[in-house]
């Protein structure tokens, strides 16, 4: 990039061909007074705050639009500049309903700082005073009109950096609006409350219901730490207040990984399942009831060690939720495999990983879940397949990764699915197998693929062209309920982009099929492109830590062992849950010939009810923990708040019960 | 040394700059070696003089304020804001994104816990305005203390420039809007 060379304000400055004024300025510390700008969007020169002075330009411009050129002689402060922008400022207070006494935002607005740093302490116009609605049917957000600024901030993030482009302006002139979809509540708008709108928002327009008057961020520490819910990974940055979490934000949600969703943002502060609050043991009645931590360990390395010797190893199940940290999940494994020696150890998504493994590891004995490419390349990629998964429901913030490639790369997005899901208005394609007959779609799209290359064939493809050797494109895509143009139309996207990726997730793994698997993986091979090392493709995983879980080797039974309580002579369960809630109709079978069920978790539900011992786990803001990311890279999160002294981490607890039980 | 004399008055507010102006504590003491104050809320004092400063706190709602408002204008050399309400409007304002008929209806009938209720409207009783006005919306004003209440310092500070003989206008260090 070129270096160009501007004077501002009489002082020679060094910018790069490309950059804005204002960018240019930012770079050299030379403080310009923005608000609708925001590093990592679109400048769109709204609020007029930037404009500066410019030699042989008739009248000021905003520094944010302005292309810096070599030898530009800028003037960003001087007398006639302040006044309009304190006239803007103005204009802005008296155009909507700002009181700030009232408003959720004073203390942290940047219309407000403006303000008073213009010393605006008085508002020469006349007041517009409109009458604005107020939505708050969204679960999480609500958008007070009457405090918005139409910087359009809100709306350049949900279409650039979010990719969902829920909200726009609406009407025209004076009566220009933010509004979602075709005016419509957010609550019933194709919104995903991930909430960036509300963290992009410099004003008290868009906030949070969860977080509302909790506490201002100054009076806030804030914590950095990685939301371990789906297994992003993604980075929050999370203010706390007296022990109490006040909201949690993106550090920078222009940057990578730097989206959130509203599972990581909001979900937690609202929710309202009740605590495991100290350990509960089932009394001479039948009933749970409260005691010591101590003497509930105490109970369970006792009555686990009588179980053992009397029933043997395998006598003793455990199963975790994949929802635990690798620290919990490691401690679980000691505990079942090492001390207490039993074969039966799983996690709940055990099934899923089985098929994947499987799946990958058939035919052509590749390197496990290794082979699986990274998040970030679902942003580079020019067309991508999602297979049985609805990433903005369950992933949200992959979803928007795929949403945002669509809109920015201009990407084609072919979505084999059965079923409906969010995805449908960004497809370019949308092919639908006949339920049952994915894989042969897979293995039809990819022959297809196959014929229509001409580059020069690979090792990797010739293989998976010899497997599909007796596959007709034309007879078998109308076996799976496919139009054949349909076909040969993704086969030529697939063909024509340079980077092609697959994502799959939910609805390919509950059919429980390795060979759907090993075609999407055959259909992966033969689109990446030959600079790739790995084929592109992802599995979205069903839990925060399920690559974690899998790693250290958890699930490596043959077979499910919750779905085989009966059949195994199995006496007693231990069941790790950690913060994951699940609840007794994920169980089944849970109490049928089972003598004892000690049952690890956060939260009650009616599968701690069946327990006869609960023992507390805290949840992911009370300890500092490791997780592994559905990408495969190992993060460590950071407590926030403390638990309360009747708590403490899962692997401490599994450690005593270890000790105990050697003594 | 003759005393600067100061008249303050309470239109549409709650009293609260008032108030944050009696939190100056022990400053208090020195300030009324050099100021002598004749018509206040705290004086009781009911008619104008003529004055060097006026005050004004609140915002004006109805013919009564506007009144005394012009009344003050005409009796001060220079006169202060202080607040958000004579300020910018603040809290009495927000009742402008309504009719001043819905407002009385909500205010005096409609209100959880009026029974058989009617709107007043005895001979005397000031006329709502249709919009609550900042005061340099309906005279003009010199300078401006602006918060919900302002800090007592910053009025302390606005007070001390008007005795050194200069228009205070607050650094941006002490401007406040809640």
């Amino acid at each position: 990039m070129k270096e160009i060379t501007l004077t501002v304000n009489g002082k020679q400055v060094k910018g790069k061909e490309g950059d804005t004024v204002l960018e240019v300025c930012e770079a050299n510390n030379i403080h310009i007074p923005t608000l609708c700008h925001l590093k990592g969007l679109t400048d769109v020169g709204a609020c007029r705050m930037c404009v500066v002075d410019i030699e042989k330009e008739r009248r000021p411009v905003p520094a944010c639009t302005y292309p810096a050129r070599d030898g530009l002689v800028v003037q960003t402060h001087n007398e006639k500049l302040e006044k309009y922008r304190r006239l803007i400022l103005e204009l802005m207070f008296t155009e909507r309903n700002h009181l700030c006494a009232q408003c959720v935002a004073s203390g942290d607005c940047e219309l407000q700082s403006l303000a008073y740093e213009y010393q605006m302490d008085n508002v020469r116009y006349p007041y517009s005073w409109p009458a604005l609605p107020v939505d708050s049917v969204n679960d999480y957000l609500v958008i007070d009109h009457n405090r918005c600024i139409l910087c359009g901030r809100c709306i350049r993030t949900c279409d650039e950096i979010v990719g969902v482009h829920a909200l726009d302006f609406g009407h025209r002139g004076w009566k220009d609006m933010v509004i979602a979809d075709l005016n419509q509540p957010l609550g019933t708008s194709s919104c995903i409350s991930c909430g960036a709108c509300f963290q992009a928002c410099p004003t008290g327009a868009i906030f949070s219901k969860n977080s509302a008057y909790k506490g201002k961020p100054q009076e806030c520490q804030k914590v950095n730490t990685i939301c371990p819910i789906c297994g992003i990974g993604c980075e929050i940055e999370a203010l706390v207040k007296d022990n109490r979490l006040v909201r949690i934000d993106s550090p920078d949600i222009t940057g990578k990984r730097g989206i959130l969703c509203d599972k990581g943002r909001f979900a937690l502060l609202s929710r309202k399942d009740e605590r495991v609050k100290s350990a509960l043991v089932r009394n001479g009645r039948g009933k749970l009831e409260p005691q010591p931590l101590s003497k509930a360990i105490d109970t369970v390395a006792n009555k686990l060690a009588r179980l053992k010797a009397q029933y043997g190893s395998n006598g003793i199940a455990g199963i975790a939720s994949s929802q635990a940290s690798t620290n919990s999940l490691k401690a679980f494994k000691e505990l079942i495999a090492g001390t207490i020696g039993s074969d039966l150890i799983d996690t709940l998504d055990g099934d899923t990983y089985r098929t994947i493994i499987k799946g990958i590891n058939g035919p052509r004995a590749q390197g496990g879940l290794d082979i699986e490419t990274s998040l970030e390349e679902i942003l580079k990629a020019d067309c991508i397949i999602v297979v049985g998964a609805n990433p903005l429901g369950s992933h949200p913030v992959a979803g928007s990764y795929i949403a945002r490639a669509v809109r920015g790369n201009k990407a084609k997005l072919i979505i084999i699915d059965p079923a409906q899901n969010a995805f449908p208005y960004h497809a370019t394609l949308w092919l639908k197998p006949k339920e049952g007959t994915e894989q042969l779609a897979v293995n039809v799209l990819s022959k297809a693929v196959i014929e229509k290359s001409t580059k020069k064939d690979s090792a990797r493809t010739k293989e998976v062209a010899a497997s599909l050797k007796d596959i007709n494109v034309k007879q078998n895509s109308k076996r799976a309920g496919i139009d054949s143009d349909d076909l040969l139309e993704a086969a030529d996207m697939l063909s024509k982009a340079k980077h092609n990726i697959i994502v799959y997730g939910e609805g390919v793994l509950q059919h429980k099929n390795p060979g759907l698997i090993t075609s999407l993986l055959n259909l992966a091979t033969i689109v990446s492109s030959q600079d790739k090392e790995r084929p592109q493709i992802i599995s979205l995983k069903p839990k925060g830590n399920s690559r974690g879980a899998w790693d250290i080797g958890i699930a490596n039974s043959s077979q499910s062992i919750i779905k085989n309580l009966t059949s195994n002579n199995i006496k007693a369960l231990y069941l790790l849950l950690s913060d994951d809630y699940v609840d007794a109709s994920e169980l089944p079978n849970l109490s049928t010939g089972l003598e004892f069920i000690v049952i690890q978790s956060s939260y009650l539900s009616s599968a701690t009810s069946k327990a006869d011992v609960v023992l507390p786990s805290p949840i992911w803001t009370e300890v500092g923990e490791e997780y592994t990311t559905l990408d495969g890279i190992a993060k460590l999160t950071s407590p926030l708040v403390k638990s309360s002294d009747d708590i403490k981490a899962d692997a401490e607890i599994l450690r005593e019960i270890s000790q105990q039980m050697k003594k | 040394m003759t005393k600067v004399k100061v008249a303050t008055i309470w239109l549409e507010a709650c009293a609260g700059c008032h108030m944050s102006f009696l939190d100056i504590d022990e400053a208090i003491i020195e300030l009324a070696d050099k100021v002598e104050f004749t018509r206040t809320p705290i004086t009781d004092i009911k008619d104008f003089p003529q004055v060097d400063v006026g005050i004004v706190e609140g915002s004006v709602g109805n013919t009564e304020e506007e009144e005394v408002l012009k009344e003050l204008r005409a009796h001060c050399k220079i006169l202060m804001a202080w607040g958000d309400c004579a300020c910018f409007g603040g809290v009495c304002a927000m009742r402008n994104t309504f009719d001043k008929e819905e407002v009385l209806r909500r205010g005096y009938i409609e209100t959880e816990s009026t029974y058989k209720g009617k709107i007043p409207c005895p001979p005397g009783v000031p006329a709502l305005l249709d919009q609550v006005k900042p005061a340099n919306h309906v005279v003009k004003v010199d300078c401006y203390v602006p918060g919900c209440p302002p800090e007592a310092g910053a009025i302390l500070y606005a007070l001390k420039e008007l005795l050194a003989g200069r228009i205070p206008v607050l650094p941006s260090d002490m401007m406040r809007f809640d």
